[in-house]
C-alpha cells in the first residue's frame, strides 16, 4: 500500500515504512521527477507555472506562495495515498526549513480524504521512540 | 518518478561501529554496478533502480539496525547540492536532527522485533491557574 509520510522528506519514516513492507510516498519522488524531466534551476525552490496552477487545487490564491508551492508537490501524493503517518511537532519543522501552515493543510487534506491516518508524537527519549515505532508497526501491519 | 535512476542515502547510526569507508567498500564488493559516494553520515548509492534495491536488500540483511535509508531526489555529486562544489544543502538540518534521533529509533525497532510491549506516552496537559499560582508563590 502507498503510505504518505509527514514530514514528507523524513529519513526515519521512509525507512520504517519500507522496512514494514509498504511503499512510502515522500517528497523526494516528486522532486526527482522535476529534476530528471524538467530543466528547472533548483527544484523544489523553483517550480513551473503548471505547478503553481496545480497548487490552486489545494490552496486558494490568497494563501502564501510557499504553502501553495509545497502543496503542489505534496497534494498529488496525498491524492494517491492509501494511508498516512503524521509525526507531530518534529523539531526541524520549526524555523526556516519548516512551515506550520502547510503541515496544518496536509493534516486537513488527509482527514478530509478519510483514509487511515496515524499521528505519532516526535520521540524525545528511548521509551517514547519504542512507543512510536511500536504504534507505526501495528498500524502498518494492520493495513495488510 | 524516473525509472532509470535511483539515488539512495544510506545513513549510519551514531552508535554504530561501521564507518562510511567500510560501507562504501561493502557496496563496491557486492558488484551491483552502482556508483557509491562516501559522505560524512554514510554513503550515497546511485544506479539503475533494480541494482540500488538489490544493494538495499543486502544491507538490510547484513546490518538490520545500523543503517537506515531513503531515496534522494538529486543525483550524487550534483553541483546544486554537493558541498565540495559550494552547493547549498537545505535538507541537511533535518538529516542532522534525524541522525541524532537514530539510536532511539534503533532501540525502538529492536524492542519491537523482540515483541516487547509499549506504553503510549501521556500527552502534556495545560498547567492549571492554581498550580501556576503555587509555583509563582514558591519562588517569590
Amino acid at each position: 500500500m502507498k503510505i504518505f509520510i509527514s514530514p514528507p522528506n523524513s529519513l526515519i519514516l521512509f525507512d520504517l515504512v519500507e522496512r514494514f513492507g509498504h511503499e512510502p510516498l515522500g517528497a523526494m519522488a516528486a522532486i526527482q521527477e522535476r529534476i530528471d524531466n524538467i530543466e528547472l534551476d533548483m527544484p523544489p525552490m523553483n517550480v513551473t507555472l503548471d505547478d503553481v496552477i496545480g497548487g490552486l487545487k489545494y490552496a486558494g490564491v490568497e494563501v502564501p506562495s510557499g504553502i501553495r508551492g509545497r502543496l503542489s508537490l505534496w497534494g498529488p501524493l496525498i491524492d494517491t495515498a492509501d494511508a498516512a503517518i503524521i509525526v507531530e511537532d518534529p523539531p526541524f519543522s520549526f524555523g526556516c526549513v519548516g512551515c506550520e501552515r502547510s503541515d496544518e493543510m496536509v493534516k486537513y487534506m488527509l482527514h478530509r480524504r478519510g483514509i487511515p491516518v496515524i499521528s505519532v508524537k516526535y520521540p524525545e527519549n528511548s521509551e517514547e521512540a519504542k512507543a512510536a515505532v511500536g504504534r507505526i508497526k501495528e498500524f502498518l501491519e494492520g493495513l495488510k | 518518478m524516473s525509472e532509470e535512476r535511483e539515488t539512495r542515502v544510506f545513513m549510519i547510526t551514531p552508535n554504530s561501529m561501521i564507518t562510511p569507508d567500510q560501507l562504501v567498500r561493502e557496496i563496491h564488493a557486492m558488484g551491483k554496478g552502482v556508483t557509491v559516494k562516501e559522505t560524512c553520515y554514510g554513503t550515497l548509492a546511485e544506479g539503475p533502480r533494480e541494482s540500488v534495491r538489490g544493494v538495499l536488500k543486502e544491507i538490510r540483511k547484513k546490518h538490520p539496525y545500523d543503517i537506515y535509508s531513503k531515496v534522494r531526489a538529486y543525483p550524487a555529486g550534483d553541483p546544486r547540492r554537493c558541498r565540495a562544489q559550494h552547493g547549498t544543502k537545505p535538507g541537511f538540518v533535518q538529516l542532522e536532527a534525524e541522525w541524532e534521533a537514530l539510536p532511539m529509533i534503533q532501540y525502538g525497532i529492536q524492542c519491537c522485533e523482540r515483541g516487547e510491549g509499549f506504553d503510549v506516552p501521556r500527552e502534556k496537559e495545560k498547567l492549571s491557574a492554581e498550580e501556576f499560582k503555587k509555583i509563582c508563590e514558591a519562588v517569590r
